[in-house]
């Protein structure tokens, strides 16, 4: 723990006030852009936040003050006034003064006495927050006892949580956020002096041959000095055969040196790797104390008492994600205290305990986090809601259910509050919108579901960049792959007939039901000259609520590994979730359990499944184009997905082909030199031989006239470039094709 | 080598020939202009990929390797290898003949990184060396040249002339294929 407590959040208000400063200014430079207001209000309201965790009870007041001056501008199309920039900018100078006045607390002094578990104490997975004592008694409250809008907040959070007590989780956020940089440049540098172990190994082996070959010619001389007949070896002749075995024995002594040395080194380096991929994530309960702390100073301003639990603290993400989810979360278990916990008496009125109860779980699916937050309070105000959409234009449709469908999208898209009044800590929608906006920036989903009386639970869900799991590893058709362990569920040995027997059917008994069965061999590009193995292994892999065999040739045991995703520019498979790099500097892949277990489903064999696979084996399609990157995309997919293919570069070589050929379609461009495709359809539909092969025409044109055009000519389809979806393009050829 | 001893003359004045030579160009290093370090000239590497020779731009490189592990993985396009690690790394390997469209066969031995974001590295067959043109030996295309899509030059040699493969074009073609396919694949 930090003794300046004060340190991470300066680094925080420089940043937000620094946003708040340039984006008032943009206000001044630009016509109205709401753009702008909302970032400045998401600015102000984490600013506000932050100072409050920490205490700094006069910045959050000219954080809400600046929140104050803009809300009128939140929607509007009017520009924000000269008058009303200026008061902003005096309020963001303030701020800028007051955040760089925050003098570093000498390094001398103890820590203060908390609350929560003492600073330095690794954050526990679980942690219980008693009602605050401190706070009023249970009793009924009218709206908003902390504060009205004008009125500066009452504090009870920074009351309960005397100055000086800086929540770890904002020091660990920060601190490896700082660090984490570090240790990439570490494992960058680990990684190319793994790398170099290849030509050490290579090394070895040539003194190992060496020394075979010295031994050979120890041999090869002692022979000699024995064929000399009945007269004894010549001195010469021992002198020689002892000298080449004596090297012999030096060169086996410097390869097993050698040997030693480098094993050793590399064990070494992998345990610096490890450590340093163990460092460069961070686990997810460094935010929870900082949750604990909002749930208490939200329930302390409103007089309502709390159970806070976390749970799932030792999933490790990036501390990068881990900033933004943090920052999410915080928004979200204000608005849990908030909207969603009754005060005590009213809980008692609906016979539930008097203190409420929320509860963060932060869990690891697949590639993904789920962060969620549960309440067990009055469930979202559907009546309020409704009000409050209903002001933006929003019709009730009459049924519940559909409503809540319509609402929740709507109050995530932000514009509308339950809450009764604007408080210090809620009731402006900005949490939500604070949150719609991290899930955006992280490629996450929202989900929000709710109960009347009976709680809400919100999840976000973002897809983690970097993630440290155990691996099983296994090899398939000479192909080394890993296996998230957390999915597998048991693991099969499988003799020669089972393994046949498994993968002519596509399915395995297991515990008396009947998986898909899913050799990895069909689905990793494995060496085709790779001997098929005697005996297999089945692993057993469960993702959501389905179960799957998959087969491999044989296990190589667990290991620790931190997962990347692919590199840009690298379209794979979708059982591909990402790559590992090995102790030898070897990308491996990792896979998707979840995309396994889908493929298995489709894979698995159906009476009526009439795929066209054969009629894909069969077809060849001329792909027409003089783009040679449409082409070769376009042959890439056809073929991948078992269709034959032919290419022309022009109309006319389309149409020369065509005419010699015998295709099952023709896919083709429509501006092209010389003849279009506008004109190679009608051509080809006058021919009678060539009539009945269907033609699609795939062009960046996307106007109503073109395909109107297109049609005319006699094309059987037409995709824009624009909207070019590999799915729906074979999708479209099948039916051709197959009909 | 002492004066003393008999011949002594001799080896001092043999020295004193081999030094006056050594001096005279020592001195007149200091008299000559600075000489351009190293950057006149054209510098290519020359390879060769799909059994067809080219040239590379060395400025459009951004490291030579042999012989690194590429691990394959499943997917649509036939022209990605798979990935290997540089610096640390994870990096796409794309095979240069395969972009090209040309037929490949075995598996290549060279990689060469691409300038430039986001890493992409390059397979080719072999390299021939590195060549260090005179201006006038190399013929750089003008944009408009739509006939030479993967080339942006010629470099002439002694005897014969290679086409100077346009790594940006090269690697524009290959964010569109990718393009498209996530693109696909979003939807």
């Amino acid at each position: 723990m930090p003794q300046d407590p004060l340190r991470y959040f300066r680094i925080e208000a420089r940043e937000l006030v620094e946003q708040l400063s340039q984006g008032i200014l943009d206000l001044e430079l630009e016509a109205a852009d709401p753009d702008i207001v909302g970032r400045l209000l998401r600015a102000a309201h984490t600013f506000k936040g932050a100072a409050r965790v920490v205490g700094q009870n006069a910045l959050a007041e000219q954080a809400h003050a600046v929140e104050d001056l803009l809300m009128p501008y939140r929607q509007s199309t009017e520009r924000v006034p000269r008058e009303t920039v200026a008061p902003l900018l005096a309020l963001a100078d303030e701020m800028s003064a007051a955040v760089a006045a925050l003098a570093p607390a000498p390094a001398a002094d103890p820590p203060a006495p908390v609350a929560g578990p003492p600073a330095g104490t690794p954050a526990p997975t679980t942690v219980r927050v008693q009602p605050a004592s401190a706070g009023p008694p249970a009793g009924p409250v009218a709206g908003d006892p902390a504060s009205g809008p004008a009125g500066p907040p009452r504090d009870p959070a920074p009351a309960a949580a005397p100055a000086g007590t800086l929540p770890a989780q904002a020091a660990g956020f920060a601190a490896v956020r700082a660090d984490a940089q570090d240790v990439d440049e570490l494992l960058d540098v680990v990684g190319e002096a793994h790398a170099q172990f290849a030509p050490l190994r290579r090394q070895v082996h040539a003194v190992e041959r060496t020394r075979r070959s010295a031994k050979l010619l120890a041999d090869r001389l002692r022979a000699r000095a024995g064929q000399t007949g009945d007269e004894p070896p010549t001195r010469t002749a021992q002198s020689g055969h002892a000298t080449a075995a004596r090297l012999a024995g030096e060169l086996a002594t410097l390869a097993r040196h050698l040997t030693d040395s480098v094993e050793y080194l590399e064990r070494e380096l992998d345990e610096v790797r490890r450590r340093a991929e163990h460092l460069r994530l961070v686990p997810a309960s460094g935010m929870f104390t900082s949750l604990r702390r909002a749930a208490r100073g939200v329930a302390d301003a409103e007089g309502k008492r709390v159970v806070f639990e976390a749970r799932g603290g030792d999933l490790r993400l990036d501390p990068q994600v881990l900033t933004l989810v943090g920052s999410a979360m915080l928004h979200v278990v204000s608005n849990a205290v908030s909207h969603g916990i009754e005060p005590p008496d009213a809980r008692t009125a609906a016979g539930k305990r008097p203190e409420g109860h929320v509860e963060v779980h932060a869990e690891r699916r697949g590639r993904h986090g789920a962060f969620i937050c549960r309440d067990d309070g009055r469930g979202l105000d559907l009546t309020a809601l409704r009000a409050a959409a209903a002001r933006t234009g929003w019709h009730p449709s009459g049924d519940a259910d559909q409503d809540l469908q319509e609402l929740v999208p709507l109050l995530m898209r932000g514009g509308i509050s339950t809450a009764p009044q604007v408080t210090a800590v809620s009731g402006r929608g900005i949490g939500m919108d604070v949150l719609r906006d991290i899930s955006h920036q992280l490629g996450g989903e929202v989900s929000i579901q709710t109960a009347p009386g009976g709680g809400t639970t919100v999840e976000l869900r973002v897809p983690l960049t970097v993630v440290s799991l155990r691996g099983l590893n296994v090899r398939a058709a000479g192909v080394l792959a890993t296996v998230p362990l957390d999915a597998v569920r048991g693991c099969l040995r499988l003799d020669s007939e089972e393994t046949a027997r498994a993968a002519g059917a596509g399915a395995l008994p297991y515990e008396g039901r009947l998986l898909p069965y899913l050799p990895l061999a069909d689905l990793l590009p494995g060496d085709d000259r790779a001997e098929p193995a005697r005996t297999a292994v089945a692993i057993i892999l469960a993702a959501g609520a389905e179960t799957v065999a998959v087969g491999a040739d044989e296990l190589l045991g667990t290991t620790a590994l931190v997962a990347r995703p692919l590199p840009e520019l690298t379209p794979a498979d979708a059982v591909v979730d990402g790559v590992t790099v090995d102790v030898e500097g070897i990308p491996r892949i990792v896979l998707d359990p979840h995309a396994l277990v889908a493929r298995a489903a489709r894979d698995t064999p159906e009476p009526d499944a009439g795929h066209g696979g054969d009629a894909a084996e069969r077809a060849t399609i001329l792909v027409i184009d003089d783009s040679l990157t449409t082409r070769m995309l376009e042959r890439s997919i056809l073929e991948s997905a078992g269709y034959r293919v032919d290419v022309a570069a022009s109309g006319e070589e389309g149409l020369a082909k065509a005419t010699a050929g015998d295709y099952s379609l023709f896919l083709v461009d429509i501006d092209m030199p010389g003849i279009d495709g506008f004109t190679f359809t009608a051509r080809t539909r006058a021919e009678p031989d060539l009539s009945h092969v269907p033609v699609i025409l795939v062009s960046s044109r996307t106007s109503a006239e073109d395909r109107r055009r297109g049609a005319e000519a006699g094309a059987s389809g037409y995709m824009a470039k624009s909207e070019f979806n590999q799915g729906e393009l074979l999708e479209r050829i099948r039916k051709l094709v197959d009909a | 080598m002492s004066p003393d001893r008999p011949g002594g003359a001799d080896v001092a004045e043999r020295l004193a020939d081999r030094l006056a030579p050594l001096r005279a160009s020592f001195d007149l290093s200091f008299m000559e202009p600075p000489r351009p370090a190293g950057d006149s000239g054209a510098h290519l590497l020359a390879i060769r990929s799909g059994g067809r020779p080219y040239a590379l731009w060395v400025a459009d490189t951004a490291g030579l390797f042999t012989d690194r592990p590429v691990t394959a993985l499943p997917g649509p396009l036939p022209a990605l290898l798979g990935v290997a690690t540089f610096r640390g790394a994870v990096v796409p390997v794309y095979e240069l003949a395969a972009v090209l469209g040309h037929p490949t066969g075995g598996v290549p031995r060279w990689l060469v990184l691409v300038a430039g974001t986001p890493a992409l590295a390059l397979a080719f067959d072999a390299l021939d060396g590195h060549l260090r043109l005179p201006p006038e030996a190399v013929v750089r295309y003008g944009e408009d040249t739509s006939s030479h899509q993967w080339m942006n030059g010629m470099a002439r040699l002694p005897g014969r002339t290679l086409g100077v493969v346009d790594l940006a074009a090269v690697r524009a073609s290959i964010h569109t294929m990718t393009a498209h396919l996530e693109g696909s694949r979003r939807r």
